[in-house]
């Protein structure tokens, strides 16, 4: 039962190289499977859209080659600053989430330079990758997936398919397992790239990120039930604020693109810490947007389909694994991948990919110490509540225990942090020095621009 | 040459993508969700039900198609290397 003769192309075949893609790929390509990732971009990461600063629990407890490797960063992010707006003027800064440099809650990148670096990585360990190639169909047989098909009618087979395709999941919709996401866990988000000197972000922002949150009234991005938070995300030599909207909100579908730039442009025009610290120094470069299934955790509906399925493995955003305390997906990507990669090279191995044996990718998931926590933190639900109910003191005190020190004591950075990080000393205390070696050497590298080279620079 | 658009800068647009987002006019209920959730400008309403005015400043992020519950609305990856693509996301 289960058995089945290794006759295919490939051992393992990857869709789409973004974050979690490549990990998977790379791990399945060190243990010696013959891999091969497919990407729709003509260069990995230039589809992919993000305000991006990737928590530090996935550096800290993802992959190793990332953690020991020199992957190119736009900024150590070492405290998250929380301004609270009214009239435009800041009533309240709360800036009691930080770490002491070189130590990091996150890093800064740009989504193109980081996932090129990733594929790099996997192809460096023997993978193959196939950019500018849509799959479109899922090879089926026997009730199983057994490969794929691309956008030039080609079919290549693989004993196990890892999809990891983003949030709009078209392969395990094919292969019959998923649906598409419902609105009511979808957030679109719009963010704007401008250009502004080393020098001045240092100066304005030094290795902070902002948020600023505000009353319903204000319509600078957490209007009333709907939306979320105004952020700015710093990087080396530009910054990113963005902000997102539900694509549905108690029944209803607002008018989104309408709404987005709103309240972007009444950010501009009335607080004053843009108007006079912020836009003198800037030059705006892009406007970008994407989706994210950041309620996707929340809602049973989403939380429950499957991630796996005969011959095939999801992850990332395309399993729902998109984080809703921070809105970030990344860490999460990078842990199902390396999930993923372990149940798929094992399978191999047997000789046997039935479904009993892929279920161990479900339950290795839901034994995670991040995945479950992160996708099912209610708090930025409950965020949303007070802002309904305008409960001012109340949501102040909610933003500092959301992302101000309260991330210790109640959030990602806390309780599963510390589980991780016992279980990885315990088996291995190593660990220590490679985690202090990867903050003095991110920061070192940032500092003197010192990163790999891409595939990308060398053409 | 990618086409590029002055209201979004640092993104451009790769030929060939086609017309990878069809609505089925028999099921489109009018309800317009996807005019309001498309930051590109893709739709309108005509008699009463969505049609597509053009795709060439599409970002992909198939909000229309997730936004649309009649299911009236076929997604679809353009093909690779084709649409849009950024230095800056």
């Amino acid at each position: 039962m289960g058995l089945i003769p290794v006759a295919d192309n490939y051992d393992v075949l990857v869709v789409g190289a973004g974050f979690g893609g490549p990990v998977a790929a790379k791990r399945c390509a060190d243990a010696g499977l013959k891999t091969l990732m497919v990407e729709r971009a003509g260069v990995p990461g230039e589809k992919v859209v993000s305000g991006l600063v990737i928590p530090i629990y996935g550096f800290l407890f993802g992959p190793d080659f990332i953690r020991d490797g020199n992957p190119p960063i736009e900024r150590p992010i070492c405290s998250v600053v929380n301004r609270m707006v009214k009239g435009g003027q800041i009533f309240d800064t709360d800036r009691s989430l930080k770490v002491p440099k070189p130590v990091a809650l996150g890093y800064a990148t740009y989504c193109k330079p980081f996932c090129t670096w990733l594929a790099d990585r996997a192809v460096d360990s023997g993978a193959e990758l196939r950019t500018a190639t849509t799959a479109v169909d899922v090879i089926t047989e026997d009730g199983r997936v057994s490969g794929i098909v691309t956008d030039s009618g080609e079919r290549i087979r693989s004993t196990i398919v890892i999809d990891s395709g983003g949030t709009q999941n078209q392969l395990s919709i094919k292969a019959g397992l998923r649906k598409k996401f419902i609105p009511e866990a979808i957030e679109l988000y719009m963010l704007w790239d401008f250009e502004m000197t080393k020098e001045d972000v240092d100066s304005v922002f030094g290795n902070s990120m902002e948020f600023f949150h505000a009353m319903p009234e204000e319509n600078i991005g957490a209007p009333l039930g709907y939306g979320s938070t105004l952020y700015f995300f710093t990087y080396r030599n530009s910054i990113h604020p963005g902000l997102g909207q539900f694509l549905v909100t108690r029944g209803e579908t607002p008018n989104v693109a309408r709404l987005l730039r709103e309240y972007f442009d009444n950010f501009t025009d009335k607080v004053e810490r843009w108007k006079r610290e912020i836009a003198p120094r800037v030059k705006l470069r892009s406007v970008l947007w994407d989706v994210c299934p950041i309620y996707a955790g929340l809602l049973e509906e989403t939380r429950e389909m499957p991630i796996y399925g005969d011959g095939l493995l999801i992850i990332g955003d395309a399993a729902g694994f998109e984080a809703s305390a921070f809105g970030d997906g990344v860490p999460n990507a990078w842990f199902s991948a390396e999930i993923a990669a372990d149940v798929a090279i094992e399978a191999v191995r047997r000789g046997d990919i039935s479904r009993s044996v892929l279920a161990a990718y479900e339950e290795r998931i839901k034994a995670h110490p991040f995945i479950m926590h992160t996708i099912t933190d209610f708090r930025r639900w409950d965020m949303r509540r007070l802002l309904l109910t305008r409960d001012e003191a109340e949501f102040k005190r909610k933003v500092r225990d959301h992302w101000g020190i309260g991330a210790f004591r109640y959030g990602n950075m806390g309780g599963p942090c510390m589980k991780a990080a016992r279980d990885m000393i315990k088996q291995n205390p190593t660990v220590i020095r490679s985690w202090v070696n990867m903050f003095r050497r991110y920061f070192k590298n940032w500092e003197n621009e010192s990163f790999d080279r891409l595939s990308t620079d060398q053409r | 040459m990618p086409k590029t658009f002055e209201e979004f800068p640092g993104v451009e647009w790769v030929e060939g993508a086609g017309e990878f987002i069809k609505i089925d006019e028999d099921k489109c209920s009018g309800c317009a969700g996807c005019v309001k959730v498309c930051l590109a400008g893709c739709y309108e309403i005509s008699k009463k039900k969505a049609r597509i005015k053009s795709l060439e400043k599409c970002m992909e992020c198939a909000a229309c198609w997730f936004v649309c519950t009649e299911g009236a609305i076929d997604f679809s990856w353009p093909p690779g290397g084709t649409g849009y693509r950024s230095d800056w996301g």
